[in-house]
């Protein structure tokens, strides 16, 4: 399928998120995970090491731990918005793990497709963005019409 | 740097200025082409054909536009109606006397491109025939722009001494009569 036919959209930002206060849009976050399983190897170490600091870190979410007899451990994210996001994280180690939750919790839940107008750049301006104002002559009065022509 | 927050600052970018003209003594045309870029934001560095990002522009004193040349008799305006006899054509002059607004305004539509946004942009154009404007356009304009062309000035706005010190290539004779 070409680009085009993908869904896409405007970059945005979730009600103008971070304008005044950021607000974490990560709201819940369960960890599913076996006890005995090969594959929750590193799922384990990372709740023995890190997952009391994560929940320390964040306030705003809700962390729950369920060990389930299970053969793929994964991570589910619920956002403010209602997006459910599953990950998988078998075989993952401990770094990894934490690296992926950082990256959840800095996500909107806003759907990740392809975005229109993808502008970027490495070495934004020093003088700021152009505004109406840049390189206008400063006026002291207000703009109205001149009423010396009007005779 | 610039004294806004970043989405602030971005809100600025796409803000819509208000530019105000004074039309009087001007040709229609050069006119049209000042309000054509501006409505249109080609004007603009972050100019997208995509993005609606016109200003407003408000023109004033059309009731004192100028013509060139013989264009006030000369220049026709034609419309049809549709209906079987319905081909009307009316001299510049004759428009002028109807409507002060109507030369100003197609001269602006026909610049404009023939796009779903055209009617868009007329609409962010005011045309006022004197010099009155409404509080709440008024409390909007940002920038007067420029006068396209330099108002030449007549006889009776010389004061005496620019006239006496205006050289003169022949002196006439005491007794020289004018036609």
């Amino acid at each position: 399928m070409t680009a085009r036919g993908t869904p896409s959209r405007f970059l945005k930002s979730v009600l103008q998120n971070g304008v005044g206060r950021y607000v974490c849009q990560l709201k819940r976050i369960s960890i599913i995970f076996s006890k005995k399983g090969q594959g929750s190897l590193g799922i384990r170490d990372f709740i023995e090491e890190g997952v009391v600091d994560y929940a320390k870190k964040n306030p705003t979410t809700v962390v729950y731990v369920s060990p389930q007899p299970c053969r793929i451990p994964k991570i589910v994210a619920e956002y403010m918005n209602g997006t459910v996001r599953e990950e998988i994280v078998t075989n993952k180690t401990s770094p990894q793990i934490s690296e992926l939750l950082a990256k959840m919790t800095n996500q909107s839940g806003l759907d990740i497709i392809r975005i229109r107008k993808p502008f970027h750049t490495d070495s934004p301006s020093i003088q700021g963005q152009w505004h109406p104002f840049t390189n206008r002559p400063p006026s002291i009065d207000p703009i109205r019409p001149k009423k010396e022509d009007s005779q | 740097m610039s004294s806004f927050s970043r989405s602030a600052q971005q809100w600025a970018t796409f803000a819509r200025s208000w530019f105000l003209i004074d039309a009087r003594m001007q040709p229609p045309g050069r006119i049209a082409t000042m309000c054509a870029v501006r409505l249109q934001g080609k004007h603009k560095p972050i100019y997208h054909a995509l993005s609606d990002i016109g200003d407003h522009v408000v023109v004033i004193n059309t009731r004192h536009i100028a013509f060139s040349g013989n264009k006030w008799e000369q220049k026709v305006y034609s419309s049809h109606s549709g209906f079987p006899g319905g081909f009307k054509q009316v001299t510049a002059a004759q428009l002028h006397q109807k409507d002060p607004k109507a030369i100003v305004k197609l001269a602006v539509y026909g610049m404009l491109p023939r796009n779903l946004l055209r009617r868009t942009m007329m609409q962010r154009l005011h045309i006022f025939p004197d010099d009155e404007l409404p509080d709440d356009i008024r409390a909007n304009l940002t920038e007067e722009l420029p006068q396209p062309r330099e108002i030449p000035r007549k006889l009776s706005e010389y004061t005496q001494e620019e006239i006496d010190a205006f050289p003169r290539l022949w002196t006439p004779p005491e007794d020289f009569r004018m036609k």
